[in-house]
């Protein structure tokens, strides 16, 4: 029997607060200990390793550190590009590691007769058949799904796993409605395991005609709604699998990373210093040493305007008693004189916010190139944001960095030259 | 007046109102349904025929003599005088509508006088028509028809004013329902202002024998196909059982008291989860359920959804409704395509009739709360008219089915007008439908029907008095029909064109484009 872990959006370097960057890095720690404890013959990563395609160097560093152990041990690491860390021109910090040796990217597809094929990687040790897709921002890959060989890739034989970094429309969770997702008939039958990313949800459900589909959700969090998940019971960790020709067993392997304290308040038909003066005697009571505290305000005020409750000092009442990150939630706390200028909006985090105001808005910007104009346009307006968004690294000359994310630019578009 | 032809086919000799009689010219050949036209001082009157009848100047006495010589062998070469002018066929037709020209504009009028009395009529030509305009968001019908003739210009209706207003589609089994469907889509699937949900119990509006709906050049962008066995980018259909809320079982299965009593009590425990809870047979401490009850309500989901416990898990006979992950956002997906204008096809063949209508109900409660809200938000204005089209119609329509309680769909035939959403029934059994409703459906395309019964229940519901189209109505071939809807001037008599022939140079192919890989 052979044993394989599937894990996804580990989003490594997603958290610029000291005490959150230390339980991501303890996360992924723990979970690649058990795989070698486990004695996994490989992993699998399904996307969005890095939470941006050039990380802070001081969260590489680290999981270098980690990923070295594992490659000493002998257990290959198979990875695709998330929406996350994807480069356009092969230029992110997955091309280093896999240069490296470290990781091994499922390979590219290549275009043939009006089809993508894609080319199987073999593991050596058990015979295991892999290959996938990577993620685009905003379901751009869906192209890929659409055009891709699925006789040629159902044809193979032998234990076949798909990776993928897509939302699939029949495994989408209710408060992710609005994510883009594509039907699970776009993806080859007859694999054996499916491991997808991109869901920050632990799934795992069977279809007729293919094996089992897998999403094992981030090893952390990624975004802030996350943590509010994982504070509200949310399972987070990874998937080890054993097969032989066919799947014998999958197991979710939990991963306590750290402890959570979730809470609630209600302020409806209380102005803002009552519920101020609640809270903190409702805080004077908890015990949150050591956790990360989600605190979820909702309600409309009688009186008062939200700002005028003070978070920030009940952040610090919280932290005076030891807890070691206090989230709040005020999206649906509103007041009688405040008025929504974006509705809808509640409870999404921002990059969700980012997006539909872009997809929402995108055709009233007049272009005639197609490829500019609605979803695929949205979606690579979002790519380019997030390249523009790239900061200068240390010690980088700034020709080189005008020069990186030109070359980015171009690839994401498709160009040239961009004069 | 512009000067039409002479073409003559016959001459006004008498009658009344809505019974003007025609003499036919000999050789020409009046049919039933065929359109007419008399000329008037300004104006014109376009005539319809509707019976037909023989006329003659010579006693009934001398033909009946004359054929019992001729067929018992006394005079076989025995003719009649000048028989053109002695023996003829009259026409009874109506007049329906008054066509003036004031250089400015066409004015369409409901008649209400005679053409003049011994006036020659001839048969309508395209130019007559040319106040049949294109609408603005047009939904393509068919070609005028005049008896079989088809007439080359094109009926339209507007999509932003009929669907709300309901339509009833009425006719007997093959005489082109699902083909008049299928051309109304392939108009919708143009159109950004109308949103379209097809409950499709055949399985044939997205693909027959390789042609359908899939074949529409936009159908990549505004058409998505559901369907529990998906190929090649077509959804899943498959429904959480936690979209599933009591009320969507209103109208289509039916409960006792005391199982209503047992659902209401699940739901309020166990909320979102009542449905798996109750199939579960989960307990609730002091309650007071008895396993009879417990025992029906498991055989009715099960009926319904194909629904059951197996060792303690839940198990769906064809998949498409699920516990677990499966499907959570599905409705959602569907309400937001309808929302973006889209036509969505579910393929409901595999499911009961019950399944069906729930899964319909889901979907036409969803969106009616959503409109509702934006009706108070001001934002309904902006958003596309939604049409459910509903097959065999009286399953959720008739009588029979209303005296157990309104269910969601009778809702939005009497209210989905004020928010935008609309039914399109089609049914063979008009007659079950109420009054009531009937009265709401503003547009009926009126396919042929043998059942004298159901052609009285259509004529009598009909925007036009229709009460001289009985014949008309029962010859009526397949893929003709006539418009009677409030947003014509007159019932207007169609040929709807066959989709496969509709659709040759208009379906496409995908252009590929360059594809540029990534890993």
């Amino acid at each position: 029997m052979h044993k394989f872990a599937h894990l996804s959006d580990c989003h490594l370097g997603a958290w610029k607060h000291p005490a959150l960057q230390k339980v991501e890095i303890e996360a992924f720690y723990r979970i690649l200990d058990t795989c070698l404890k486990e004695k996994v013959n490989f992993i699998v990563i399904s996307g969005d390793f890095f939470h941006s395609n050039l990380p802070d160097l001081g969260v590489v560093r680290m999981v270098v550190r980690k990923l070295k152990q594992v490659h000493d041990a002998g257990v290959p690491i198979y990875v695709v590009y998330g929406s996350h860390d994807y480069s356009p021109n092969d230029n992110s910090m997955i091309d280093i590691l896999t240069d490296a040796g470290l990781l091994t990217k499922i390979k590219k597809g290549y275009e043939k007769d009006g089809k993508i094929k894609l080319d199987f990687i073999l593991d050596q040790q058990t015979g295991a058949k892999i290959t996938g897709l990577s993620g685009r921002k905003m379901g751009i890959e869906r192209h890929y799904y659409e055009d891709l060989d699925r006789e040629l890739l159902e044809k193979e034989s032998g234990f076949k796993i798909f990776v993928f970094h897509a939302g699939l429309d029949e495994l989408k969770p209710k408060a992710l409605a609005d994510m883009d997702s594509m039907p699970i008939s776009l993806l080859p039958r007859g694999f054996d395991y499916y491991a997808g990313g991109h869901v920050h949800k632990q799934m795992m459900e069977e279809f007729s005609g293919y094996g089992k589909v897998c999403y094992p959700g981030p090893s952390f969090a990624g975004y802030s709604r996350d943590l509010e998940d994982s504070a509200r019971g949310q399972k987070r960790g990874f998937f080890i699998v054993e097969f032989d020709e066919k799947v014998r067993d999958v197991k979710f392997r939990e991963i306590d990373s750290v402890q959570y304290l979730y809470f609630e308040h209600d302020a409806t038909d209380k102005n803002a210093n009552i519920v101020q003066e609640e809270l903190k005697l409702k805080i004077g009571t908890l015990d949150a040493k050591g956790k990360i505290v989600v605190m979820k305000i909702k309600g409309d005020l009688s009186g008062g305007k939200t700002s005028d409750i003070n978070f920030s000092e009940l952040r610090q009442l919280l932290n005076s008693k030891g807890a070691i990150h206090v989230q709040t939630n005020r999206y649906d706390l509103r007041s009688k004189e405040y008025l929504a200028s974006i509705s809808g909006d509640i409870g999404q985090d921002p990059k969700q916010i980012e997006e539909r105001i872009l997809r929402e808005n995108i055709d009233s910007v007049k272009v005639s190139f197609p490829a500019l104009k609605g979803k695929e346009g949205s979606g690579l307006a979002i790519e380019l944001l997030a390249i523009l968004r790239q900061d200068q690294k240390a010690n980088e000359r700034k020709s080189d960095y005008v020069g990186r994310v030109l070359d980015s630019c171009k690839e994401s578009l498709h160009l040239e030259e961009i004069e | 007046m512009k000067e039409k032809s002479l073409d003559v086919a016959g001459q006004i000799v008498g009658g009344q109102v809505a019974k003007i009689l025609v003499r036919q010219k000999s050789g020409k050949k009046l049919e039933i349904g065929d359109i007419l036209v008399s000329e008037e001082d300004g104006s014109y009157l376009i005539l319809q025929v509707y019976n037909l009848l023989y006329g003659s100047q010579i006693p009934k006495t001398t033909h009946e003599l004359l054929a019992g010589l001729r067929l018992e062998g006394f005079g076989t070469d025995l003719e009649f005088m000048e028989p053109k002018l002695r023996n003829y066929v009259l026409a009874e037709v109506k007049a329906i509508a008054n066509v003036s020209n004031n250089g400015t504009e066409i004015q369409v009028k409901i008649p209400k006088i005679l053409p003049s009395f011994f006036q020659t009529i001839r048969p309508i030509q395209k130019d007559d028509l040319t106040f049949l305009t294109q609408p603005t968001n047009p939904v393509y019908i068919g070609k005028v028809r005049s008896g079989s003739k088809i007439i080359d210009v094109d009926v339209f209706l507007p999509s932003s004013e009929i669907f709300p207003h309901h339509i009833l589609i009425p006719a007997t089994t093959g005489r082109g329902k699902s083909n008049l469907v299928r051309i109304m889509l392939w108009s919708l699937l143009n159109l950004e202002s109308t949103g379209a949900l097809v409950l499709d119990p055949h399985n044939e509006y997205y693909e027959t024998n390789g042609k359908g709906l899939k074949s529409h050049p936009n159908a990549n962008k505004r058409l998505a196909y559901y369907t529990p066995n998906p190929k090649n980018g077509a959804k899943s259909l498959v429904i959480n059982l936690r979209s599933i809320k009591p009320d969507h079982f209103m109208g289509i299965v039916n409960f006792t008291d005391a199982q209503w009593d047992a659902i209401r009590l699940y739901h309020s425990q166990f909320g979102e989860n009542w449905l798996e809870e109750i199939v579960l047979q989960t307990p609730i401490q002091g309650s007071t359920v008895p396993l009879r009850t417990f025992g029906v309500l498991r055989r009715k989901f099960y009926l319904a959804l194909g629904i059951e416990e197996r060792n303690g898990e839940i198990h769906c006979r064809n998949n498409t409704f699920s516990g677990g992950s499966k499907g959570e956002s599905t409705i959602d997906d569907i309400v937001k395509f309808l929302e973006e204008g889209k036509v969505v096809i579910a393929d409901t063949s595999r499911l009961s009739d019950a399944a069906e209508l729930i899964i319909g109900s889901i979907v036409a409660g969803t969106i009616l709360e959503k409109y509702q809200y934006y009706k108070t938000t001001g934002e309904l204005e902006s958003m596309p008219v939604i049409t459910i089209i509903v097959e065999e119609a009286p399953r959720v329509l008739g009588i029979d089915v209303l005296e157990e309680g309104d269910n969601i769909y009778s809702t939005i035939a009497r209210e989905g007008r004020k928010f935008k959403i609309g039914l399109t029934a089609i049914t063979q059994v008009v007659s079950l439908i109420p009054k009531t409703i009937l009265a709401n459906m503003n547009t009926k395309i009126i396919l042929g029907n043998e059942m004298s019964t159901e052609r009285s229940a259509i004529i009598s519901s009909a925007s036009q008095d229709l009460s001289e189209d009985d014949r008309t109505i029962a010859s009526l071939d397949k893929g003709e029909a006539i418009i009677s809807s409030i947003f014509t001037k007159f019932a207007i008599p169609i040929q709807v064109p066959m989709f496969e022939d509709f659709i040759k140079d208009k379906s496409v192919d995908e252009k590929k484009s360059k594809k540029i890989v990534i890993g």
